[in-house]
């Protein structure tokens, strides 16, 4: 053992830079790289497209697929994946994600909305031939309903329907116990009926989904999975050339998976790229001013906030659990608090500039369901008016320049936990803490994991924290993270409210979209007030392309959103080379080509590199072996 | 050859025995080796499943956030992958599944571990194994050039230029070295990759495959080997000195030996113990990958397996990556253990 630990301790220095993600000196260095290539723009172009060779588009990412199975994976890129490879029975519009047909050309529901009757395509079929009916929507749904891993992934969609029907091959009908207004938003890839049933229930945790010897996935949709698998670093996929809503316009699409985002954006540069995602904001702005390329921060339906510990209890008994600060338990001190929240400031200083000062949980993306604060109502940074607010409640400045609880007792200080994985949360807890101390509060910012944080928040053991959450197109299961009924599961401010709840509950089942409509606005604004979340920032995502290989891609929502990993595979069935663009094929908000033409390379880099690698290991083997000889032969003398 | 001519028969008579001797005591000295082993090993197996269990977070809330949006979803996750079980019960499973040589299942990438172990084996051998190998061959021809002319151009060049690779951070060479290499600087064509291990469609196995990986792997593995350099010039140079008065050296050249002959057949086989440990030591090390390398270049090795899975935890996963290179260690420090044994009878007491 005593050698296994110093074997250990000699070579720590392995893991020392070691951690999640690039270092973020990183920057410094990518700033400089960038700033040595701009000197050097010839080496920047691309190799054309010789006439026949196939049109690839090859999209750098930062994230692996968890699982090419859409009963069990969950990750963003396997949405990706699935998106490319199946199709749905209701889409999202690009332009506010609400409902668009998909295989389902129209629907309708019955009065009492406990019947949805679904009218599908006939022209959908799956890549080995057989039709795409209404019995494979039916199979699939049903294995949801059935329960098992199904459920854990898609339940919540399917929730109060009791059986999914196919009457004839293009109808679908779904029997419910109780409205539900979430439909027909239904996220859930139909997968193939006459490949999942030989799949029982116990074998689908472990049923991998990827393509074998080149031999795709079978799927329906616009491109076909032959290479890739679960924590894979590339992921191939064809085009498929009789997708029934029309071919797509490029021949491949290729992911590589790429660990840190300095080299994968100089892989963009370089053009081992056509398109990179989850840049960040500095290096947007670099390879904006570039010749080629198109980049920006497109908004992402999500939000990072503030939260607050508004009273943990154990959830059995009801009884208060951990030391979260009393203060904080009272709506009217939290609500005072953000008056002290320079939004704009942390978009400026925390966000350089790529992103929208937060206010509600609904983001501006979704722009149907979400609640604007009116100019009386809207906090604006005023630590004056929030000092005011914190008098009024009873929370008086004390002699010392702390503010007291109404009793006269200290405060204390604050808790501010940041996520230490994430500079953002780690800056905007800094600022907080300032103009905490600017109104008289004390506060410290804590730095921890957020697998440590997740703990922390259970038990109730913090203050505040900073984190985000994406937002889903429907409403609902964000609404649903501040409910009653999420305590001790989701919920990490404890914010429990019965006229909430009772907003939630009408909201689910109200199938008239205006009055759910105005439900939503009062349960946003309900908790903008009562404010267990202070909404801090809109984020953005930095995405780019080369706009000299590559146009038409279309934003979600417009204007302003994302190019790809949308909701939908819209951008990958509009992207067409540059050169053969035109209008878009009259594609509403898709990007233009650019003027710049690449240069042609004939030679493969790959081949003469790897020969002289090669050759130059062998060489040098070859030295070693000579001087060995040479030295023998003097040695014999 | 002995310049002194000595009874034959006699000399070959003692020479049996001292080896008779030798062989006995090793039998034994090894035997003890390889036992502690085992039990090492044993010892980490359980250790691994409690290590990973007081680990902050929960699995099913890592990979659930923002996915698993109702409770009954989260306990039907938790139901799936065995996370509602008691730990003791987790335990017995984990033991019955080893003794069966089941890893076990990776909640991170649904499949079984011992898949995901061998998908990420490979580019780690080939990154951190080449880099070692190459890291220790050149270390150590350099060390001992820079021992034995203490003082010299080529000294003062190769401990200066070590020890600033040593205290440079690998990522910083790396992507200096992508920037130079891979993008171009000035005149300077970028003509490798900036990163991945082998290009989209080629087959790894072919001719063009090998040498596709060469130019992809040629960027990481000259960044891991300079950083590695240290490790070995320095040790060596350092043992190399440390003979450098002995008496037996004196000797050598009193013999008239040429200067080359007496460094090679006589100061380095005894300079090379220490040198030899640590080579040993370095190689049971390979299998932990190299984080920061394999993160900035994008190869998909076990040293970012372990992060990504740390991450969730996926317990299942760290256990069998745990596994694996406290293996390596104790296979490494077996092997080390056993070759100074053999190199050296005195360790054997």
């Amino acid at each position: 053992m005593l050698e296994v630990l110093e074997g250990l301790a000699g070579r720590r220095r392995r893991g020392r830079h070691g951690g999640q993600g690039t270092p973020r000196g990183t920057r410094v260095v990518v700033a400089l790289a960038l700033l040595a290539a701009c000197l050097s723009p010839g080496l920047a172009l691309a190799p054309a497209r010789a006439a026949d060779e196939p049109v690839t588009l090859t999209i750098g990412v930062l994230n692996d697929a968890d699982s090419l199975n859409p009963f069990v994976g969950i990750e963003a890129m396997s949405f990706e994946m699935w998106q490319l490879t199946y199709d749905y029975l209701v889409t999202y519009s690009t332009k506010d994600l609400s409902p668009e047909p998909a295989l389902a050309q129209s629907w309708d529901t019955s009065d009492d909305g406990l019947t949805w009757t679904f009218h599908m395509t006939d022209k959908a079929m799956w890549s080995d031939g057989q039709p795409l009916t209404a019995e494979d929507v039916a199979y699939t749904y049903n294995r949801v309903i059935d329960g098992g891993p199904e459920a854990a992934t898609w339940g919540a969609y399917l929730t109060q329907v009791t059986k999914a029907e196919a009457t004839d091959p293009t109808t679908l009908v779904l029997t419910l116990k109780k409205p539900n207004s979430s439909l027909p938003l239904l996220p859930i890839p139909i997968v193939p009926e006459h490949v999942w049933k030989d799949v029982a229930e116990k074998d689908v945790k472990t049923y991998k989904n990827e393509p074998t010897d080149g031999q795709p996935v079978v799927g329906s949709g616009p491109f076909r999975m032959v290479e890739g698998s679960a924590g894979g670093s590339t992921y191939v996929f064809e085009a498929n050339p009789d997708y029934w809503q029309g071919a797509p316009h490029i021949d491949r699409v290729v992911f590589r998976v790429y660990k840190s985002e300095d080299p994968m954006v100089q892989a963009l540069i370089k053009g081992e790229v056509d398109f990179v995602d989850g840049i960040n904001a500095l290096q947007v702005k670099s390879l904006q001013g570039r010749d080629g390329i198109t980049a920006q921060n497109g908004n992402a339906p999500s939000f990072d906030e503030i939260a607050f510990n508004t009273g943990a209890i154990d959830v059995d008994t009801g009884d208060p659990i951990g030391d979260g600060n009393p203060a904080l338990k009272d709506a009217a001190f939290r609500h005072a608090l953000g008056y002290a929240i320079d939004t704009q400031q942390i978009i400026d200083k925390v966000y350089q500039g790529a992103g929208v000062p937060g206010s509600v949980i609904i983001p501006p993306a979704f722009s149907t369901w979400r609640w604007e604060p009116p100019a009386d109502e809207a906090y604006t940074y005023d630590p004056d008016k929030a000092g005011q607010l914190l008098d009024a409640a009873g929370y008086k400045m004390g002699s010392d320049g702390l503010r007291t609880m109404p009793d006269g007792s200290p405060i204390g200080t604050l808790r501010l936990a940041a996520r230490s994985e994430s500079p953002t949360s780690l800056n905007t807890m800094n600022y907080f803490q300032e103009w905490l101390q600017d109104i008289g509060i004390k506060a410290d910012v804590v730095s921890m994991e957020s697998s440590k944080l997740t703990n922390v928040i259970l038990d109730g053991n913090y203050d505040a924290f900073e984190w985000g959450w994406y937002v889903d197109p429907d409403p609902t299961t964000m609404l649903d993270y501040l409910t009653c009924g999420q305590l001790g599961s989701w919920s990490d401010s404890w914010y429990c409210n019965d006229a909430y709840d009772k907003l939630y509950q009408e909201q689910l089942t109200e199938m008239d979209k205006d009055k759910r409509v105005e439900l939503v606005h009062q349960m946003q604004q309900m908790v903008y007030e009562d404010a267990p979340y202070l909404v801090t920032a809109y984020d953005t995502i930095g995405e780019a392309f080369r706009s000299d290989r590559f146009a038409c891609f279309a934003q979600q929502p417009e204007p302003g959103g994302v190019w790809l990993f949308q909701s939908g595979a819209y951008s990958y069935l509009h992207v067409r080379p540059a050169a053969e663009a035109g209008d878009c094929g009259g594609a509403a908000n898709a990007t233009q080509a650019s003027e710049t033409s690449g240069e042609s390379s004939a030679v493969s880099t790959p081949v003469i590199v790897g020969v002289a690698v090669v050759a130059l290991a062998v060489a040098g083997l070859v030295a070693l072996l000579a001087a060995r000889r040479h030295r023998t032969a003097a040695d014999r003398e | 050859m002995s310049i002194v001519a000595a009874d034959p028969t006699a000399a070959a008579a003692e020479a049996a025995q001292v080896n008779r001797h030798r062989r006995r005591g090793f039998g034994r000295y090894a035997g003890f080796k390889v036992l502690g082993a085992l039990g090492s090993l044993m010892f980490m197996l359980v250790v691994n499943f409690f290590l990973f269990r007081v680990l902050p977070g929960d699995p099913a809330r890592t990979m659930g956030r923002g996915r698993l949006s109702t409770p009954e979803q989260l306990a039907e996750f938790k139901k799936t992958y065995g996370l509602d079980e008691p730990v003791l019960q987790q335990f017995g499973t984990y033991l019955n599944n080893l003794v069966h040589g089941d890893l076990g299942y990776s909640i991170l990438y649904h499949k079984d571990v011992s898949e995901v172990l061998a998908e990420r084996f490979w580019p780690t051998m080939l990154l951190v194994g080449t880099s070692t190998v190459l890291a220790a061959a050149i270390g150590v021809w350099l060390g001992i050039r820079a021992g034995w002319d203490r003082g010299s151009p080529l000294d003062r060049f190769t401990t200066g230029g070590s020890l600033t690779l040593y205290s440079m951070p690998e990522w910083w060479l790396g992507l200096l070295l992508i920037a130079a290499f891979a993008v171009g600087i000035g005149p300077l064509p970028g003509i490798f990759p900036t990163g991945g291990l082998h290009s989209v469609d080629v087959d790894p196995t072919s001719l063009k495959g090998v040498l596709d990986t060469a130019w992809h792997l040629a960027l990481p593995v000259v960044t891991l080997t300079l950083a590695y350099l240290a490790d070995y010039a320095l040790i060596m140079r350092g043992s190399l000195i440390d003979e450098l008065r002995s008496d037996y050296l004196t000797t050598a050249r009193a013999k008239g030996l040429r200067d080359v002959r007496v460094r090679d057949k006589h100061a380095v086989p005894n300079a090379l113990l220490p040198t030899t440990t640590v080579v040993a030591l370095n190689f049971g090390f390979v299998v932990a990958g190299a984080i920061t390398i394999e993160t900035i270049f994008s190869i998909p090795g076990l040293g970012l397996l372990t992060t990504d899975a740390l991450h969730v935890p996926d317990y299942w996963l760290l256990q069998g990556v745990f596994m694996l290179s406290s293996a390596a260690v104790i296979a490494a420090n077996l092997a080390a253990n056993l070759l100074y044994g053999w190199l050296d009878p005195r360790v054997r007491t």
